[in-house]
């Protein structure tokens, strides 16, 4: 495009003003996310100075094969992409129903729809205590509440499992407003004639949701998935708040971090490996890379069919 | 509005859709406000209190919790740090911000589409945690504030809104202002910024919530109590504090009630931003 703004050197100044911004960028953002890949193949420690040395693939040998600690590695790895799955499939059905009732022309509804947002400028530390509260055991109002039913729990002091279970439910509570409020925009971009012309061809509430509404919020479909997914498979610092660096929860963001930095928790320390997490690092990077794109994929698919 | 003709279409005989939709709205929203509820009514109890039942409405009001929680989490200090952390890493980033996103916008820089790619690739990478690490260590600025404030300089995504929201403006305003003689700088801060305004709100409060939440950034780069934003402050209360919960919840309060406030304010920047791009796909 033609630059107006003067000629010869001057031309020059838009690269000028941009260099601060992309310099930044590059240092701090997409240099050392390639930088993970070489810092891989090294026995890097997180000591200033220490030297360090080009191990070839061991690290990943050592991840992926070598003894129990491989095995806690994959379990991990599988804890990983059960907490993605749960979240993004329940986050999205939830988000999508909360949606389509608050975008109905009733009272409060404004009010409601803040109230789910809400936890979204909360962040993990205020949404992972006001839960570790809720959630108290020894008479709190969830255990109180599951008492009327003669059932108790331990939470998330309780069994791994049990506790992986509530960090789920959490991560969905914090994240929820997010998927609703971007099924609303898509809700609101729907034309009302095409509800009106369904209601005159006389189709019922159902087949006007999977007639109308449905196809045309393919791009909130769409957004929502990715998001969810890539989202949740990043997503550990709600483990860190709610249940600490604890066996049998750990999922692979959170393992990378107590690798690279080292955590102390009951019988499980770690030393600071940060060549040992940048693998894990890569680890993850191709799962979010294969899911998302698979994914992508089949979303683009879909649009296709659906909107031609 | 859709909703409406639709829902008018069921409701001429019984009203059960919106009885209904009442009923999940209010089921949802006791699991939103429950929470908060607990954590005011625990932070007015006594400890004995609390210990005999937990949910006991507080009758006692005690106060004295809150200013405990002041004094021994050490929350001025915390709250200024992180007041200096967000605000002069958000206003560094949004300066350079806008002078990545215009020219991109207009095709003024060689190879923009490809900058912006660079930019929208990020979002998909893996986690910088380690060389980043690196990187402030060998610069020599590990457990320093400006080392941790240059941890912030970045956002890819408030980029890609500020390019999309810039585009919207004509081009003929930049014909017209540089044969007014108004030179290319100038141009950009005193036109096209008023002019982006809602955009850079969006990407200033999006930028700016995100610092003031981070928790594993202060846990890696900052040791020294001194430096630590409240996040980390909140955390390390909770390690000391942690059975002692009026006090704690206390503590929780007297950092979301703010947070509340300023949300009611905010929220149409913060969904705005959320939601941006989501609808064209």
């Amino acid at each position: 495009m033609s630059y107006h703004f003067g000629r010869g050197w001057s031309k020059l100044t838009p690269y000028l003003l941009l260099l601060p911004g992309l310099f930044f960028y590059f240092l701090i953002s997409l240099g050392p996310s390639i930088a993970t890949g070489f810092f891989s193949f090294t026995d890097a420690t997180g000591i200033k100075g220490a030297p360090i040395r080009w191990i070839g693939l061991d690290n990943y040998r050592e991840f992926l094969f070598m003894g129990r600690a491989s095995l806690d590695n994959l379990d991990a790895l599988k804890r990983t992409l059960i907490f993605s799955f749960v979240v993004t499939t329940v986050q999205f059905t939830l988000g999508l129903i909360v949606a389509l009732i608050v975008n109905q022309k009733l009272k409060f509804t404004n009010i409601f729809r803040t109230i789910y947002f809400m936890p979204v400028i909360l962040g993990v530390v205020i949404q992972g205590l006001m839960w570790s509260l809720f959630l108290y055991p020894l008479g709190g109002p969830v255990a109180k509440f599951l008492a009327l039913f003669g059932m108790r729990s331990e939470f998330l002091g309780g069994q791994p499992t049990e506790a992986f279970a509530w960090v789920i439910f959490v991560q969905i509570w914090a994240n929820l407003g997010i998927t609703m409020m971007i099924f609303i925009a898509g809700l609101q971009t729907i034309p009302s004639e095409l509800y009106e012309a369904a209601r005159i061809d006389g189709a019922n509430t159902w087949q006007v949701f999977k007639n109308v509404t449905w196809p045309l919020l393919t791009p909130s479909v769409n957004t929502n998935l990715l998001l969810n997914a890539i989202g949740s498979l990043q997503a550990w610092q709600l483990f860190l708040v709610l249940v600490g660096y604890r066996n049998g929860t750990q999922v692979l963001g959170y393992l990378i971090y107590a690798t690279g930095f080292g955590q102390t928790s009951g019988s499980v320390t770690t030393s600071f490996r940060q060549g040992y997490a940048a693998a894990a690092s890569i680890v993850l990077f191709l799962l979010v890379l294969v899911i998302g794109l698979t994914l992508q994929t089949f979303l683009q698919r879909r649009e296709k069919r659906i909107l031609g | 509005m859709s909703a409406q003709t639709a829902g008018k279409f069921v409701s001429r005989r019984i009203r059960w859709d919106v009885i209904g939709s009442y009923l999940v709205m209010i089921f949802f929203a006791l699991l939103y406000i429950g929470p908060i509820l607990m954590l005011v009514n625990t932070s007015l109890k006594t400890m004995p209190s609390f210990m005999k039942d937990a949910t006991s409405l507080a009758t006692e009001l005690h106060f004295e919790n809150f200013r405990e929680a002041w004094v021994k989490a050490n929350f001025p200090q915390y709250l200024l740090n992180s007041i200096i952390y967000t605000v002069s890493a958000t206003t560094i980033y949004i300066l350079t911000a806008v002078f990545v996103a215009f020219p991109i916008a207009r095709g003024y820089v060689k190879y923009s589409g490809v900058i912006l790619t660079l930019f929208v690739i990020a979002l998909f990478l893996p986690p910088a945690l380690i060389p980043q690490f690196q990187l402030i260590l060998n610069l020599g600025l590990y457990n320093n504030p400006i080392g941790y404030i240059m941890l912030f300089l970045v956002n890819p995504i408030g980029i890609v809104i500020l390019v999309n929201y810039i585009k919207t403006i004509p081009k003929e305003l930049d014909e017209a202002a540089a044969i007014d003689g108004c030179g290319y700088a100038r141009f950009v801060w005193s036109i096209v910024l008023p002019l982006i305004r809602p955009a850079i709100a969006t990407v200033i409060v999006l930028h700016a919530i995100g610092i003031w939440n981070e928790l594993i950034a202060p846990t890696i780069y900052l040791t020294s109590k001194q430096y630590y934003p409240i996040t980390r402050g909140l955390i390390v209360f909770q390690g000391v504090y942690g059975s002692n919960w009026p006090t704690l919840a206390a503590a929780v309060l007297l950092l979301t009630l703010p947070m509340l406030v300023l949300f009611l304010f905010l929220q149409r920047y913060i969904v705005s931003g959320l939601t941006a791009g989501s609808v064209k796909g």
